[in-house]
């Protein structure tokens, strides 16, 4: 929509913005330097005459887009909501960000004034390139598709269901039901959480398999997914046979595998027939109907030494603590007890790890006499004539050694993710794909590579067949913040594929996934963006006859937005899409770009800012998710900062082009920095990698910086999170100082 | 220190002292708060942390060959601290019940007196014994005229089932008392460091001023009962012996009339016979008083700690009963006498007395009391090896 621009500039002089700036300054920026046909000023915009005004405007077609200089743009977003597929609105924060951080001791109509006015300038360029969004709206396809049909798989499928929606499981083995249904008893499952169960599973296997509304399929798996949200075309290979179907969103459910246990043989696995994994006991006793005997003769057990973290917590096995083997274990000591009441269950543990109220089922087996739990490890297992094992403990509680003649050790070995290939390694996987490093001809030379292997969900996206692992291949996803997204938009990862839980924990997860898989579709059929940035309706934009098919942006899309076409060039699909304008930042042509957030949009507004001179004066770009409401903190609780700085926010700071350091450099500005995210294995970056690849650019400013014959201290990039807000005066400070050190950018008044 | 022999878990014993009342011992998870607020614990190995997982993991042997569990005072100050309810204090006081009862010779009496359930087994033997002596002297009939106690139970009698059986019983508990300290002090992995003698004179000073006792801090009011029902005990001991010493010695018999022979034993003064007569009962009845004030303290603490932090066993429980019982019965037995009563009330009064009384003296190997020795020879050997803390 190429609308002639009729700005309105709406000027409040309430919450102290009147008594400390200047405003008909402020009126005479917009009205002489940007000849904008409306600008008002309001003792009290936010209150309903104060909004009337602007909708007076709207409504008789004097106005269509709007600046508002009020408050910070996270406040009153409510009040000031005009209908964003008519109108733009941009947000001058005159009061967080300017008169609430002035300096107490300075004369309050120099700095802020100054800034307040670039402020003004800044947000009238940015509308000026705005234009409302045209959303992408497409036919969507309202079926979820849940992998696996364990208990996550199971309870995902009956909640998209009982939500109204479509839903096909799909499920390798021959039956539902996965690990739960091969349960004797299970552990508490509902208060008071203090004795076993019996497994409920049937119930659920017997739900789905009623439901109308569920297409399930055994013996299958998925032979590949393209498309994108609202838009899959799922294959999948039914014990040879291929169908093809279309789905809406996904639900990876595919639980776990237990740890190899043959890698275990220091712990007498493999080497006594009396050395079992939980599971293999689980299962014997379950086909005992609950008897406990010893594999080597059949006969019934004395004593069983449980050892917990079995190959856990250990760099060179697991890594990491599955967290319910505790639970296990005390439940299956439940087991030697109740089928004789004279035998001894020993637990030999690293930590007794029952989360919550757990604690009460760790009281109820701790008070059974026969239950015998020691913090300690084993030092030496050896078998007599008659299979019967010598196990040497140190009991690290007593501070002795002590030999305990068993019947039965059973290892505690944890879960895998059901994305690790069984012949792998757990804790040395390849970084972001699980795949292989091969050695390829190219022709600068060999080069190592990783090839990633097609696991389960044969994704025919440019950047792999599965969804990226951070580490010990689980899913990535931030899992505070947003716990079942993956790093593909519209997959959703929930139960045991995603961490070790219980299966209370993955029934809770299972519903959360699918929630989000419903949210995803719905939101795709309005053309509008996933979490974090559900409001948008604006998607990137190629202009292709300028693109050089350089891959940068297919490469660096945190969310696998864009497949190929052979000869490079883009393939977008923009439900894929998450709107962090990571790609936009890449692309070294300035071909992608949003109708509300550009490259050229930024240079503009870099332009528009007035250059002081004389002193040191810095641009700042600033991440809109942590740093931005990390600055207004810095102004609610009124701490001064100095006024040589402008900020400039940007949707993530992955959407910074390189081409803006040198816009701003030759503008004569001091110094540039970057204010974002924590990146790394802990990283907080709302778009995962964002802040990453912000950093990763910057190593290329380098070049730029000396072709202008430039320090490259001048530029630099600080990770930030929101609760550091304290520290951003003495961040900016200091920078500031770096910056008048090294003096005065050359260029200045150019 | 390693166990060469194959360890095995005495479940029974486990469930032996949940049963006795130490029926929290498994909610232990080891967190040593136990350990930290104890006064009295030393700094090296300190208990009732270890003692806790030891009794969980049934390792009956090395409990009862402990000398640490002695050191307890049984001041709670431990189960008011436990975030778990655990009672560390009640399980201790279980486990030296536990060791009574296993070193008692001969065991079947540490059984009888040791559970008690069989309290009714127990009194029986002193009833059918009273009686059997009573019926077989023509004594088994209410006497005439003014109640006195020798006229229905001649003190020759008395003294003829107490003098042998106290004698015995003497035998009994030190045989019981070197099996307790053979096993004590070859379970013992450190070397004294210091001798018997100056060690047990140390002890039995601390023991005289209740100094360890007075270090608890909670339940403060225990020890106030525990030195009145102390020196009770020693009181009514040297009355009992002045008591022989009267009636052999000096052939002055109860209750001391002021007669010929008396004034011949005190010079021809009647004054001097008759202060020496007041003396004596006046020194007699402290000790009862004492014995009966802190008896009654005794079980008020007790049922005042009840709720909060311990549920005392009924071990203990019987054993503070008998006490107040046997302070009671005496000196009603006295007021009876002196003010006339029916006189079946007043016999029946002494009867049940001299009953309480064997179970107290003869018993004393098996019973609760039996500790005074236990501990003395415990702290003994816990300051030979300097592992006491410090008064």
């Amino acid at each position: 929509m190429a609308d002639e621009n009729k700005i309105g500039v709406y000027l409040c002089t309430d919450c102290g913005i009147g008594a400390a700036l200047n405003v008909d300054q402020l009126e005479a920026v917009a009205k002489k330097e940007f000849k904008v046909p409306v600008c008002k000023k309001h003792p009290f915009l936010c209150s309903t005459e104060g909004v009337q005004v602007i909708k007076d405007d709207l409504n008789n077609g004097a106005v269509n887009k709007v600046v508002i200089a009020a408050c910070s743009p996270r406040v009153n977003t409510e009040v000031f909501n005009f209908d964003p597929l008519k109108y733009v609105t941009e947000r001058v924060n005159l009061r967080e960000q300017i008169v609430w951080i002035a300096p107490k001791d300075e004369d309050p109509k120099e700095g802020i004034q100054l800034m307040a006015d670039d402020y003004l300038r800044m947000g009238i360029t940015r509308i000026g390139k705005s234009s409302v969004p045209d959303p992408k709206i497409t036919e969507v396809n309202r079926t979820v598709l849940v992998v696996g049909g364990g208990v996550t798989g199971l309870t995902a499928a009956m909640e998209s269901s009982l939500a109204g929606y479509k839903v096909v499981l799909v499920e390798k083995e021959a039956e539902l039901g996965g690990w739960a249904k091969k349960m004797h008893r299970v552990f508490p499952t509902k208060p008071p959480f203090a004795e076993i169960e019996k497994p409920t599973i049937g119930a659920k296997i017997d739900a789905v398999s009623k439901d109308s509304n569920i297409t399930v399929h055994t013996r299958t798996t998925i032979a590949s997914i393209d498309g994108g949200p609202g838009a899959y075309t799922v294959t999948i290979n039914k014990s040879g046979a291929t169908e093809t179907f279309e789905a809406g969103a996904i639900v990876l459910a595919a639980g776990w595998r237990p740890y190899n246990a043959d890698k275990l043989r220091h712990l007498g696995y493999g080497r006594y027939r009396n050395v079992v994994t939980n599971l293999e006991f689980e299962q014997h006793v379950a086909k005992e109907n609950g008897k406990v005997s010893r594999p080597s003769d059949g006969k019934s057990v004395k004593n069983v030494v449980f050892l917990q973290c079995a190959g856990q917590r250990d760099k060179d096995h697991v890594p990491y603590c599955s967290t319910v083997c505790c639970n296990v274990s005390l439940k299956q000591a439940k087991y030697v007890r109740e089928s004789d009441p004279d035998a001894g269950a020993f637990i030999v543990y690293k930590d007794m790890r029952t989360i919550g109220l757990y604690e009460n089922f760790y009281k109820t087996a701790q008070d059974d006499e026969g239950i015998f739990l020691t913090k300690g490890e084993i030092v030496g297992i050896r078998e007599e004539p008659d299979t019967t094992l010598i196990i040497e403990i140190d009991n690290q509680l007593l501070g002795r050694k002590m030999k305990i003649k068993a019947d039965l050790l059973v290892l505690a070995t944890g879960m895998v993710s059901a994305m690790v290939p069984e012949e792998m390694s757990v804790n040395n996987l390849t970084p972001e794909y699980i795949g292989n490093i091969v050695k390829r001809e190219t022709s600068d030379g060999v080069i190592e590579a990783l090839e990633p292997e097609s696991l389960m969900l044969n994704l025919q996206y440019r950047q792999g067949p599965e969804v990226p692992h951070l580490k010990w291949g689980f899913p990535d996803s931030h899992f505070i913040c947003f716990p079942y997204e993956t790093r593909r938009t519209g997959i959703y990862a929930a139960g045991c594929v995603r961490h070790p839980m219980d299966a209370v924990q993955a029934t809770a997860d299972a519903t959360g996934a699918a929630l989000k898989a419903i949210q995803c579709m719905e939101l795709t059929a309005q053309g509008r963006g996933v979490h974090p940035r559900t409001w948008d309706r604006t998607f990137p934009e190629i202009r292709f006859e300028s693109c050089t098919q350089c891959r940068r942006c297919t490469v660096e899309c945190p969310f696998g937005a864009y497949n190929e076409k052979p000869d490079g060039t883009p393939l977008d699909f923009a439900s894929r899409c998450r709107r962090c304008g990571t790609c936009m930042g890449a692309c070294p042509q300035r071909v992608i770009s949003f109708k509300d957030y550009s490259v050229d949009m930024i240079s503009a507004v870099l332009k528009s800012i007035e250059v002081p001179e004389e002193g040191t004066f810095v641009v700042c770009f600033v991440c809109e998710n942590d740093a931005y409401p990390a600055l207004d903190m810095v102004g609610l609780n009124r701490i001064a900062m100095k006024t040589n700085f402008r900020f400039i926010p940007l949707r993530c700071l992955g959407g910074l082009n390189l081409v803006w350091i040198a816009d701003a450099l030759s503008r004569g500005i001091d110094g540039i920095l970057l204010l974002g995210c924590k990146y790394g294995d802990d990283y907080q970056c709302h778009y995962v990698k964002g802040s990453q690849m912000a950093n990763e650019r910057l190593g290329k400013v380098q070049e730029t910086l000396s072709r202008l014959m430039l320090e490259s201290e001048r530029v630099e990039q600080v990770q930030l999170s929101i609760n550091d807000w304290d520290k951003l005066p003495g961040i900016l400070e200091q920078f500031s100082k770096k910056i008048e050190d090294i003096g005065d950018n050359p260029y200045k008044g150019f | 220190m390693a166990q060469d022999t194959v360890f095995t878990p005495d479940v029974r014993f486990v469930r032996e002292l949940k049963k006795a009342g130490g029926d929290t011992l498994k909610k232990c998870y080891q967190c040593a708060t136990c350990s930290v607020v104890c006064p009295l614990s030393p700094d090296d190995k300190p208990f009732p942390r270890k003692e806790m997982l030891m009794a969980q993991w049934g390792l009956k042997d090395e409990l009862i060959k402990s000398s640490d569990i002695w050191l307890c005072h049984n001041c709670n100050d431990c189960s008011k601290y436990c975030p778990r309810g655990a009672k560390p204090g009640d399980v201790l006081a279980i486990l030296r019940k536990s060791v009574i009862q296993e070193n008692a010779f001969p065991r079947f009496m540490g059984k009888l007196v040791g559970d008690p359930n069989n309290i009714w087994q127990a009194l029986a033997i002193p009833v059918v014994l009273f009686l059997v002596i009573l019926g077989a002297t023509g004594h088994l009939h209410i006497p005439e005229g003014e109640v006195v106690f020798s006229k229905f139970f001649p003190v020759e009698f008395i003294d003829g089932v107490f003098v042998p059986l106290s004698g015995l019983a003497v035998l009994m508990f030190a045989i019981s008392i070197s099996r307790f300290w053979k096993n004590m002090t070859a379970g013992s992995s450190m070397k004294p460091k210091a001798e018997f003698m100056p060690s047990l004179v140390e002890t039995l000073k601390e023991i005289m001023t209740h100094a360890k006792f007075k270090k608890c801090d909670e339940n403060k009011d225990r020890s106030v009962a525990h030195v009145l029902v102390f020196y009770g005990f020693i009181g009514l001991a040297i009355t009992t012996g002045w008591a022989v010493f009267n009636l052999y010695i000096l052939q002055w018999e109860l209750p001391y009339a002021v007669d010929e022979h008396a004034l011949s034993i005190f010079g021809g003064s009647a004054a001097a016979a008759w202060a020496y007569k007041i003396i004596f009962k006046l020194f007699a009845n402290a000790s009862a008083l004492m014995l009966l004030a802190g008896g009654f303290l005794v079980i008020k603490n007790r049922l005042k700690e009840r709720a909060v932090e311990t549920t005392t066993s009924s071990f203990d429980w019987l054993f503070a009963s008998i006490v107040l019982l046997v302070g009671v019965t005496g000196f009603l037995a006295q007021v009876m006498r002196v003010t006339g009563f029916p006189a079946v009330l007043a016999y029946a009064t002494y009867f049940i007395h001299l009953v309480l009384v064997f179970y107290i003296i003869i018993y004393v190997p098996y019973s609760k009391l039996a500790h005074f020795v236990y501990r003395t020879a415990a702290i003994t050997w816990t300051k030979m090896l300097k592992r006491d803390v410090e008064m």
